[in-house]
């Protein structure tokens, strides 16, 4: 169980890695809809060249950024097979029987493929690699926060969201421990039929359910004992500032979506 | 019933990462058939890793974990059967209970060991004796019972395999006089009666030198010293070197012998303190 990875902050001290977590949460958001601007195979090459530059920034060790590929693969590939052979243009490259390969299938194949790549790589570099997942709901608090004036209960939100990330390794932890228990009593976990093991999670899920509501019921009597009371006139003990380097990020950040829109223009090639 | 030897038993955390931590270095040491043996060491020494180690809970990394001089890792398919040899009772055991009634509860090892109903039922009945639970409380909901009484029904789930080694990790531990009282009797009550091998996991010095025959000390994963419960407590400034102690009415007998007072110091309970004492006077 221990190696179950969530909240896969990746500690550094990168230029991703000091910027503002509100700046970050905007860029990744930006970042996804540039990936949605390119067109042509000019701003697809300038795309997947900008990914480079942020696992390069970064200092992400590239095999972590693998990993988290690898559970998209199976999308990969099924987005590479529909679009290569349902995919009908002018151009035939390959035909047998009832197969026809187009090379505008091709080239959708590896524009899809390199959309889903950066989408990933763009979002868990801003996010989960670089951002502590403390940070991010901080940064989606402080957001959010607007929304406060129509009554949405942000600061909760938020709240309810720093408590599950904080108790996932806890509950891990226990689980652990209670899966031991049970196996000490003779419990099988990995044999039998679907229906048997699911019977077997029994033991497992009961204690886990109700220690989770025993220490849920623990943690408000402690937040109480410290006079918590919610999100209204509550100040912060580590205030974000928005610097110039997220500035400057920002400006990169639109000057290089309005560089692809652009380069779309340029009419070079197969276009999307 | 059954003997236990560790040989050469290593165990690492997180192996191969930087974050790797060796939990146990190199141990050796022999749990004698039907002895009570103790381990002691204090927070993080290993001592829950090692026994999880007994009924096969955790492999070790290196060494072996012979059962009357068989190694239970031998054919790992059947290490369940091993479990079922080697009841174990971890820490704060009241919270893996699960089923509707504590009957049910303390069935489940049973169950698992595939015995038939009659079996079961009697073997049932006679865990809740060796932990004092009443009768009419087997019927209730683990939730309607009290602390105290939750961790013997989890106990009792355990000695209900019938086991020829129980092993115990801090069986005690947050519980009031009385229910630490209850719970080591238990115990020993089951020792007595069945011969089994015991083994437990204590920060209690005073409960060890009154129950255990044999301690084991650990310290940062490795063995410190190993041996009867006199030799043990007889090293007192080891044990307090690596932030352990002796039963407090020992530490008193060894500074009136360091007066210069004619008293032995192996002693570990207020009784026969007090008749070292009163043979003085």
């Amino acid at each position: 169980m221990k190696n179950i990875s969530l909240g896969q902050y990746y500690p550094g001290n990168s230029v991703i890695h000091r910027m503002d977590p509100r700046m970050k949460l905007i860029l990744s958001l930006l970042y996804i809809v540039c990936s949605f601007l390119c067109r042509n195979i000019i701003s697809f090459g300038l795309l997947f060249v900008s990914a480079i530059v942020l696992i390069l920034l970064s200092r992400i060790p590239m095999s972590l950024i693998m990993r988290s590929i690898r559970p998209i693969l199976f999308i990969l590939a099924f987005t590479v097979v529909i679009n290569i052979f349902w995919t009908s243009g002018e151009t035939l490259l390959f035909e047998w029987k009832f197969i026809h390969i187009y090379l505008e299938g091709v080239m959708n194949a590896v524009f899809m493929v390199l959309r889903i790549f950066v989408l990933i790589v763009g979002a868990s570099l801003f996010l989960t690699y670089t951002t502590t997942p403390i940070a991010l709901t901080d940064a989606i608090e402080q957001l959010f926060a607007p929304l406060k004036r129509i009554k949405v209960p942000v600061h909760e939100f938020a709240m309810m969201m720093t408590i599950a990330l904080r108790f996932i390794p806890t509950l891990i932890d226990e689980t652990d421990k209670i899966m031991s228990a049970q196996k000490a009593r003779g419990a099988d976990f990995t044999s039998g039929s679907l229906i048997n093991r699911a019977k077997a999670l029994i033991p497992i899920l009961i204690p886990l359910f109700v220690s989770s509501f025993r220490r849920a019921d623990e943690l408000a009597t402690a937040m109480e004992c410290r006079c918590y009371h919610g999100g209204e006139g509550r100040t912060r003990m580590s205030i974000l500032h928005y610097r110039a380097l997220d500035f400057i990020a920002i400006l990169i950040m639109i000057t290089f979506g309005v560089s692809l829109v652009l380069l779309n223009m340029l009419g070079i090639g197969y276009t999307m | 019933m059954a003997e236990i030897r560790l040989e050469n038993i290593s165990y690492v955390y997180s192996e191969g990462t930087p974050f790797e931590i060796s939990a146990l270095d190199d141990i050796n040491v022999t749990i004698k058939n039907g002895s009570v043996t103790g381990i002691i060491g204090h927070t993080g020494s290993g001592k829950s890793t090692l026994v999880q180690m007994l009924n096969g809970l955790v492999k070790p990394a290196r060494g072996k974990v012979m059962l009357d001089g068989k190694d239970i890792w031998e054919n790992p398919k059947e290490i369940g059967k091993i479990r079922f040899r080697v009841g174990l009772v971890m820490q704060y055991p009241e919270y893996q209970l699960f089923e509707e009634t504590i009957r049910a509860d303390i069935a489940f090892g049973p169950k698992n060991m595939g015995l038939d109903s009659k079996e079961i039922e009697e073997r049932v009945l006679e865990a809740a004796d060796f932990v004092g639970l009443d009768r009419d409380l087997l019927e209730k909901s683990p939730f309607d019972l009290s602390g105290g009484q939750k961790r013997r029904a989890a106990i009792a789930g355990i000695i209900a395999m019938r086991p020829e080694v129980l092993v115990l990790d801090e069986p005690a531990a947050g519980l009031d006089p009385s229910g630490r009282e209850m719970i080591m009797q238990s115990i020993m009550n089951y020792k007595k009666r069945t011969g089994a091998t015991v083994v437990i996991v204590s920060h209690s010095m005073e409960d060890m030198a009154r129950y255990c025959d044999y301690l084991i000390v650990l310290a940062d994963g490795k063995l410190l010293m190993t041996g009867k419960k006199d030799e043990v407590f007889g090293r007192a400034d080891e044990l307090t070197a690596v932030g352990l102690d002796v039963p407090q009415i020992t530490t008193m007998m060894n500074l009136l012998a360091g007066m210069g007072i004619p008293v032995n110091t192996a002693v570990y309970t207020i009784d026969d303190a007090l008749n070292q004492i009163y043979k003085l006077l």
